[in-house]
């Protein structure tokens, strides 16, 4: 196994929900209409993860 | 340093800033749930008289013949600012005793935009500390103490960020044989927990380090005010030094409409009266905003001599006071319409889930330990083969 794989195990959904939350943060400060529907989109996917493995959680 | 002493130093430094910032931040947080709606109960509240029905477009009421009107209702008082609402068809004057009074005997009249009509002649700044919402924002900012509060619940949040950023070191080898989302519920109640902990807690890590760093900054508010004052605006009125201040401003619609020519394109929003401390003994400081949803959070701040009623120059605040004016949307998520104040309120639950749950962890492993040592004491072969406490 290749060096990188446990590294992206371990990061690859956190970075990922890490860059939506970035993402939303800033497209509803710089735009607006379609912006802000994006931004309440990305916002919501953190938030969705953590109630998925909470509620149903991986053993 | 080995990778074992690394991990033991990383995990002194997120106990010890949790510890010491957790009870704080979990005020914090609960207070900061009603604050992300105070316009809407605010709005709510308001026992003011109603904005009168204008056709579209109606010019706005002359601001000189508002502040006469609040001048006449508090002949012995001084003005502090002007605000023109841009959401609503509203003028707020803020007077106080005088200028170097108590910032607690501050109070606003509020005026009908259009019509210039008195609609509600509000309580004052102590007043207001009182109320629900007041009370909320003095848990959530200074706990009633003002600027040593500020800097206290400051540094209170800096150790949050600490916490956050030693959280995510620890995250890594905590979840280096686990698939992301595992949360062990069956073993112990101990290990559920830490489970979620990390789990929430890095699926919340961006949003709760933006809203802690901008939770600093808010809270540097007024040095960072003070700093710049002490700068650029007093290079400003340096060539004032050997004149009196004008016994009598000149007129307010006067510069309101000096500044918006000064600056095309940008609206005013507010203005500081000549005295208050947001201004200079000489100028009314006039706030203008951008139109762009960027642009309509930075300030250029327009300097109107109050002798003349002319355009003294436009100020460029430094990048502190834009770090500043920036910290305020991310911090509050009022930038985004009611679904972002939605996702602000749930992401602020989950934070509360993350404080009290690393709470949890600290105790139960603290029981834990003295269960080991107790065992231990009682049977020391026995303890030893079972692991030694941690």
């Amino acid at each position: 196994m290749s060096a990188r794989a446990p590294f992206l195990k371990v990061w690859g959904v956190p970075g990922l929900l890490g860059l939506l939350t970035a993402f939303g943060l800033l497209a509803a400060l710089l735009g607006t209409g379609v912006w802000h529907g994006l931004s309440w989109l990305s916002l919501s996917i953190p938030i969705l993860v953590a109630a998925r493995y909470w509620i149903a959680p991986r053993k | 340093m080995t990778a074992a002493a690394k991990l033991k130093t990383w995990y002194w430094i997120h106990k010890w800033s949790s510890l010491v910032c957790t009870l704080f931040l979990l005020v914090i947080c609960l207070t900061g749930l009603p604050l992300v709606f105070h316009e809407e109960i605010e709005h709510w509240l308001d026992d003011g008289k109603p904005y009168a029905t204008v056709p579209e477009g109606a010019a706005p009421a002359d601001l000189d013949l508002i502040v006469d009107k609040a001048r006449a209702m508090y002949p012995k008082e001084v003005i502090d600012f002007v605000f023109m609402d841009d959401e609503e068809p509203q003028v707020l004057v803020g007077m106080a005793p005088s200028y170097d009074a108590d910032p607690d005997l501050a109070h606003y009249i509020k005026f009908d935009a259009h019509t210039g009509e008195l609609l509600k002649d509000g309580r004052t700044v102590s007043q207001d500390k009182l109320t629900f919402m007041g009370m909320m924002l003095a848990l959530h900012v200074d706990w009633f103490t003002g600027l040593p509060g500020e800097l206290f619940l400051g540094l209170m949040a800096l150790l949050f960020v600490v916490a956050i950023v030693s959280g995510v070191v620890l995250y890594g080898p905590f979840m280096k044989k686990l698939p992301f989302g595992t949360v062990r519920a069956e073993r112990s109640r101990r290990l559920k927990w830490l489970d979620l902990h990390n789990l929430l807690g890095i699926v919340t890590l961006v949003w709760a380090g933006v809203v802690g760093v901008t939770g600093v900054i808010n809270e540097l508010a007024t040095p960072l005010f003070g700093l710049w004052q002490a700068t650029e605006v007093a290079q400003i009125i340096a060539p004032y030094k050997d004149d009196k201040p004008p016994a009598m401003p000149s007129s307010v619609q006067g510069a309101a409409d000096a500044a918006g020519k000064a600056v095309p394109g940008r609206t005013v929003i507010s203005m500081n009266f000549p005295g208050n401390r947001f201004a200079t003994p000489h100028h009314y400081m006039v706030w203008t905003r951008g139109s762009t949803p960027l642009t309509s959070h930075l300030f250029t701040p327009v300097l109107i001599d109050a002798g003349t009623g002319e355009v003294t120059t436009i100020a460029h605040p430094p990048w502190y006071l834009t770090a500043l004016e920036l910290s305020r949307p991310l911090h509050f998520g009022d930038y985004g319409g009611m679904p972002l104040k939605i996702l602000w309120t749930l992401l602020d639950l989950l934070t509360i889930v993350v404080l009290a749950s690393g709470l949890y962890l600290w105790v139960a492993r603290r029981r834990a330990n003295d269960a080991r040592i107790a065992a231990m004491a009682r049977s020391p072969v026995a303890a030893l083969e079972a692991g030694a406490p941690s």
